[in-house]
């Protein structure tokens, strides 16, 4: 169970004189239960490239295979592979569009053909999950905060319970507690379920602690791809494309090259205060 | 999908006809599309398309853009064709059949027409194309100027129109996006019936209305928050100016329509 792509390239507007390459010879492979990164900084072209994952777009070049069937095959059901392969937007407001938000977020659940009571068990689990109040459920969608409509859109992918969960920048206008909760839950689902998860986002520091492997895009291109520790190696070209690498891993860098002896190469602020306090103990 | 959708669109390119004053365009654009019903036979459309033939080089805009502006008047086009063709009375009957004759007068009417017809589109798209909506607009207050007198709001009508302009392509790009979001919900608004089909729009209806009237009132907002009030004592940054080559323009249409004008009497065919 994967989704591989093969040499994709995707060009906006063509035949319209304002061609723009969006993607250039992608070539990865996401394997089943993974959780990825995606990042790069703006216009990189992240948005474009979820958008073939579920084909949304349709590659200029190259191939997609989901679980081995090529999806632009003539016989290949996109219907299918869209209720397999979950997409959450980047703005919430191109979604919501019923009176109320539990109606909203039926709206997915329905459309894959489920009764109405596994429709509604899905919607209720999803929207607690997602972390919206019970109170909120027969607001309007266009009532809510922004934080509180991301939710509920999360929420409206959640319910069609999708094997790949792909997410552009989820975080985006939630606060750091909210910011978090969304990011654990996503974690949780991924840990219980073995939901693959696809992250959006041009802040690695947001994501470094939650994925197992992080790709970064630049200008249409995957650039580097590993583990976050492993992409974290690269702080200077990095750096020369627009990103910086998180804090804590910032100092550790600078604390081995002044000549500190700090074994391994860690992410996250917990994981980083805990090595130079080992290093700090030897010395 | 729906960002096919190219009406009034502007083709950025480096061209004599770009640079012209939007102004010169305008009237010459008119005074073209009442050229084309100054003339009624052969000779005409021949100059007529030559003439255009050279515009459009001139314009640099390739041919296949101007083109796509007849798609969506196709049906029109066709409609008024076969009406000209059955309902054109004559002497020489080509075709009787029951109630449909078809006649000599009326061939050459149905071509004529419908190249008239064409010769109308393709000649204000290649001016949509070659100008943009701002200029456009600047143009048609200029030269609407005088109706201040009669008490027409001049500049709020071009402001409005200038906004209306500029808006389509953010709401198609809009629909696109939305249209995209409500797929990936497992929406699905090709199958089912009429009914069925017309209630499956509202996911991507009451979006798109939704983000229209708040741009709109950010727009307002912030037009508010640079004492915008309308067009009194309001100066242009970039004035519309006659230059030399907008002169020349002006002389070429003239000579073009005398040239019209002149074959339309004196030509036999
Ligand atoms: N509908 C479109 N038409 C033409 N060009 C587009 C369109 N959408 C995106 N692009 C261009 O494609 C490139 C990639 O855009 P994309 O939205 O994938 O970037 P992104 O990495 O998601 O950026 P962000 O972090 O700002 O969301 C950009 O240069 C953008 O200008
Ligand atoms: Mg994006």
């Amino acid at each position: 169970m994967s989704i591989k792509l093969q040499n994709v390239n995707f060009i906006y507007g063509i035949g319209t004189g304002k061609e723009k390459q969006a993607l250039k010879n992608i070539n990865i492979e996401i394997n089943n239960g993974e959780f990825i990164g995606l990042a790069g900084h703006t216009g990189s072209g992240k948005s474009t490239l979820v958008q073939l994952l579920n084909g949304l777009e349709r590659a200029t070049g190259g191939e997609i295979f989901y679980n081995g069937k090529n999806i632009y095959d003539k016989s290949y059901n996109m219907r299918n592979l869209r209720s397999k392969v979950g997409l959450v937007f980047q703005y919430p407001e191109h979604q919501l569009f019923e009176t109320t938000v539990i109606n909203d977020v039926q709206f997915g659940p329905k459309n894959l053909g489920l009764p109405q009571l596994e429709v509604e068990l899905r919607s209720f689990n999803a929207l607690k999950m997602a972390g919206i109040d019970d109170s909120l459920l027969d607001v309007s969608p266009f009532a809510l905060s922004g934080g509180q409509k991301r939710r509920v859109a999360i929420a409206g992918v959640l319910a069609m319970q999708p094997e790949v969960l792909v997410l552009d920048e989820p975080a985006a206008g939630l606060d750091p507690a909210g910011r978090d909760e969304i990011l654990g839950l996503l974690k949780k689902l991924h840990d219980e379920n073995n939901t693959t998860i696809i992250l959006v986002s041009h802040s690695m520091e947001d994501i470094a602690a939650y994925v197992d492997r992080l790709l970064v895009m630049n200008q249409g291109e995957i650039v580097l791809d590993g583990s976050p520790e492993k992409v974290f190696q690269f702080e200077k070209e990095l750096e020369k494309i627009g990103l910086g690498i998180p804090q804590p891993a910032k100092v550790i860098h600078q604390l081995k090259e002044a000549g500190a002896d700090i074994k391994g190469t860690p992410v996250t602020v917990s994981e980083s205060v805990e090595s130079i306090y080992k290093w700090l103990k030897e010395t | 999908m729906i960002r096919d959708i190219t009406i009034g669109q502007y083709y950025a390119t480096e061209s004599i006809i770009h640079k012209l004053d939007p102004r010169v365009k305008v009237v010459c654009t008119f005074a073209y599309i009442i050229s084309l019903f100054c003339f009624n036979q052969l000779s005409g459309y021949i100059i007529a398309a030559l003439f255009f033939w050279c515009i459009t080089k001139l314009s640099k805009v390739p041919f296949k853009f101007i083109v796509r502006g007849i798609k969506p008047i196709l049906f029109m086009l066709v409609f008024t064709a076969l009406l000209n063709l059955f309902w054109t009375s004559g002497e020489h009957i080509l075709i009787k059949y029951g109630v449909i004759t078809i006649t000599a007068e009326g061939v050459k009417r149905t071509i004529f027409m419908a190249l008239r017809l064409v010769f109308l589109i393709i000649g204000s798209s290649l001016m949509t194309l070659a100008t943009t909506p701002n200029q456009l607009t600047d143009a048609i207050e200029k030269l609407l100027r005088p109706l201040n007198k009669l008490k027409v709001p001049v500049h709020e009508v071009a402001m409005m129109m200038s906004i209306a302009l500029r808006f389509i392509p953010i709401l198609v790009e809009e629909t696109d996006k939305i249209m995209k979001a409500q797929l990936a919900r497992g929406a699905d608004f090709e199958s089912g019936n009429i009914f069925h089909r017309i209630k499956s729009m509202a996911p991507i209806i009451i979006p798109l209305f939704v983000s229209a009237a708040r741009r709109a009132t950010d727009l307002a907002l912030a037009m508010d928050a640079r004492c915008y009030n309308g067009g009194e004592g309001r100066t242009k940054m970039k004035p519309l100016k006659y230059k030399k080559q907008d002169i020349i323009a002006y002389l070429i249409m003239l000579l073009y329509i005398t040239v019209i004008i002149i074959a339309g009497k004196y030509l036999p065919f």
